[in-house]
């Protein structure tokens, strides 16, 4: 039930990848339980440290946005993006029209 | 060259439906487009049943010729008549709730779904 | 002459009479109607896995509808079929599985999430219909007949997606699939003709032995390859897959992947066993291998910058089609060529094949999650969502999973067969595995990037008394989660009982044709 799965190149085995992931989490708890031993719970050094600001009341005031999340990947790619966005223009005859030119890209490619 | 005239003017109809459907603007002249497209296949289909000098396929009206059109490509057109008809009636009553939220049957301007 | 023998039909019969029951039910007020629609989907889903245990004992099998006996495909000296054959082998019946398991998982869902919704005994119809054409598509053996089941399952999911028709955005989805979608369905029936035309034929067996590849039939493979690679979303006629699956409501989007699969399923049925080795040249593999290139790719950078949760996970499905793409059409490629099949070319359909089942089980599970989100939150737009992790921790650890098995983390089963399609299309050229592990770390990201917003972060004001979903949809991602856990822990066993006869089953185009045209009395 638990042998290896080969691809023809190399070989996936399930159970020899839990064990591993067992054994270094049984690592991560035991150097995780090392504390200090002054630390309490529910005081204040539980606290969100924001910079020695007070944390803001209201959970929106310091929450990334989804929309900021990857600018610098969107900045950096944005020409790509630009001419992407603009492709996906939303008009439906335009939609329809991208079938119509695909369908005869593969007519003339597969009748040659 | 005459036997696929018929054949020629159901690749033209559906040529002009084609056209239709990706060029226009009226929501309504997209939906007669895709009518168009529909008569053209169905057309197609019954035209490719046809046998020379053939008799409506009925073997009790046939009389005395011994060639008859074929049936098949007839009960398939039949079919895709009704879906068509569903399709159409969905197509059209969809245009109208459209143009009751939007205002507007200009295909260019209902695109609050983008990007 | 016992119910065993009718189990196609009566997979095909079950929903059909659930989708004309649910209105008559209606009548007796809401539980019936819930009654009805779980005790129907769970019956579907109870005959596609008893169908599928014959398949993986008989091999191929037919079923004819309306003849006197269910095998008689050939009557006394006939020399084509007559009468609609549906023809079902491991590939079918696993498609129909993983159908029918989709669908009862949507239904549970549904259950609670549209009830504050009226018009829902229309709602059910329409879901069953949906189910029924789904599953005609992937057991029938009949062109015309899968035409009528596409256009089935089509009509049923334009007016599922527009369902909530006070919503604009929902119509103008609908219209829009609706537009693209019946063009499409027009292509495979001028399609058919054309196979009518030169073999008098519709019946996949027959039309496949008498194939001899001409003018006509490479047009109705261009228009086939063409219209089915719409249906299931692959670039460039993907536009349509963000917005009708957004808009949809989230127990039907989860059945909409199942119906799109079962479009794929079609254009590896028309590829694989009806031209076979006369599929000519190798332009309409490389097609289909660029096609699952560009999908993959455009599909996940699409992903990245969305802000409607839905609609970053459509666009996901998208570019999840190219791998399963990408896969067959290696395999297509190296279908003629003995040696390159032993080598790479039968890994890389089983990988095709485990990524169809694993997309739409964890697809499936990952709309869900996204649905469960709406309910709670009222919101669907990631920059108003966050924290929600400890209100509702269930659905966040099944998000885990599912977004852990779309990244292809091991162990889950997104691994294993991301695992093999690199492994085997490696051997073809080396930039089609870069597109690919390309496209598993920007998967991951985004949805590192739904995890973060939605479920970590400071929960906000407005969010301050959000609770868990009920009980049913919890058990209807429960019963996709199960599945997915399943295939992640023990693959071995789901490659050699499931994946490998499949995948046999769709080489084998000698089997298929012999199982209608060598039957008989």
């Amino acid at each position: 039930m638990w042998p290896k799965i080969h691809s023809g190149f190399g070989y996936w085995d399930v159970v020899s990848w839990l064990v591993f992931f067992f054994i270094v989490s049984v690592f991560v708890l035991w150097f995780r339980s090392q504390g200090r031993s002054d630390y309490k719970e529910g005081t204040e050094q539980d606290d969100i440290f924001f910079c020695g600001n007070d944390v803001p009341e209201k959970g929106e005031d310091y929450a990334v946005p989804a929309s900021g999340a990857y600018w610098g990947f969107t900045k950096a790619l944005s020409g790509f993006y630009e001419l992407l966005t603009a492709w996906h223009s939303g008009i439906a005859t335009e939609y329809t029209g991208y079938l119509v030119v695909f369908t005869a890209l593969m007519l003339s490619l597969a009748l040659l | 060259m005459i036997a696929s005239f018929p054949y020629l003017i159901v690749g033209l109809l559906f040529l002009f439906g084609l056209y239709a459907v990706v060029f226009e603007r009226n929501l309504i002249k997209i939906a007669i487009g895709i009518s168009v497209i529909e008569a053209a296949t169905n057309m197609f289909l019954i035209v490719l049943g046809y046998r020379t000098g053939g008799r409506i396929p009925v073997f009790t009206l046939a009389g005395e010729s011994k060639v008859l059109v074929l049936p098949t490509p007839q009960a398939l057109t039949l079919t895709a008549i009704v879906i068509g008809m569903a399709t159409t009636a969905l197509m059209l009553s969809l245009i109208m709730v459209l143009y009751r939220h939007y205002g507007t049957l200009d295909v260019r301007e209902i695109r609050r779904l983008r990007g | 002459m016992n119910w065993y023998d009718h189990l196609p039909a009566l997979v095909l019969a079950v929903p059909l009479l659930g989708a004309f029951g649910a209105p008559v039910l209606g009548l007796s007020g809401r539980y019936a109607r819930n009654a009805w629609f779980v005790l129907i989907s769970a019956c579907t889903a109870a005959l596609a896995l008893l169908l599928w245990q014959k398949a993986s004992m008989n091999g191929v099998f037919v079923y004819v509808l309306g003849a006197e006996s269910w095998k008689l495909a050939l009557p006394s000296g006939m020399s084509l079929p007559i009468r609609i054959i549906l023809e079902v082998d491991s590939f079918s019946a696993l498609m129909a599985v993983i159908g029918s398991i989709a669908s009862f998982a949507g239904t549970l869902f549904s259950l609670r999430f549209m009830e504050r919704f009226s018009g829902l005994d229309k709602f059910v119809a329409l879901y069953f219909l949906l189910t029924t054409g789904m599953l005609g598509m992937e057991l029938t053996g009949d062109l015309f007949n899968f035409f009528v089941f596409l256009e089935i399952a089509s009509v049923a999911s334009f007016g599922l997606v527009a369902f909530w028709r006070d919503r604009p955005e929902a119509v103008e989805a609908g219209f829009k699939y609706m537009l693209i979608s019946t063009v499409g369905a027009l292509f495979v029936l001028l399609a058919v003709g054309l196979f009518y035309g030169r073999y008098n034929a519709v019946n996949m067996a027959a039309v496949g032995q008498m194939l001899h590849l001409g003018l006509p039939e490479k047009a109705a493979l261009a228009l086939l390859v063409a219209a089915l690679a719409m249906k299931c979303g692959s670039v460039p006629m993907h536009m349509w897959t963000p917005d009708a699956y957004a808009e949809a409501p989230a127990g039907v989007t989860c059945l909409l992947v199942a119906v799109s699969q079962a479009s794929l399923y079609g254009l590896f049925r028309v590829c694989f066993s009806i031209y076979g080795m006369s599929i000519g040249s190798s332009v309409v593999p490389w097609t289909i291998i660029v096609m699952g290139l560009l999908s993959m790719f455009i599909g996940v950078t699409m992903a990245v910058i969305q802000k409607d949760v839905k609609r970053l996970m459509a666009y996901h499905s998208v570019s999840q089609v190219g791998y399963i793409l990408l896969g067959l059409g290696v395999g297509l490629l190296a279908l003629k060529d003995a040696k390159a099949m032993a080598d790479y070319g039968f890994t890389a359909i089983q990988g095709g094949i485990f990524h169809l089942m694993n997309y739409t089980m964890y697809k499936g599970l990952l709309f869900l999650v996204a649905g469960a989100l709406a309910y709670a939150a009222k919101s669907r737009n990631l920059n108003e969502l966050g924290g929600l992790a400890h209100a509702m921790p269930h659905t966040t650890f099944m998000f885990i999973i599912a977004a852990a098995a779309i990244a292809g983390l091991p162990p889950f089963n997104g691994f294993v067969s991301k695992l093999l399609i690199y492994e085997s299309t490696f051997a073809v050229h080396p930039f089609l595995p870069v597109v690919a592990m390309v496209t598993s770390v920007l998967t991951l990201a985004s949805f590192v990037k739904v995890f973060q917003t939605a479920f970590l972060g400071p929960r906000r004001s407005r969010l301050a008394e959000v609770e868990e979903v009920p009980g049913t949809m919890l058990l209807g991602m429960f019963s996709l989660t199960l599945v997915v856990l399943g295939l992640s822990l023990f693959p071995t066993w789901s490659m050699a009982h499931i994946i490998e006869p499949a995948a046999k089953a769709l080489v084998d185009q000698a089997g298929y044709i012999r199982a209608v045209m060598g039957g008989g009395l």
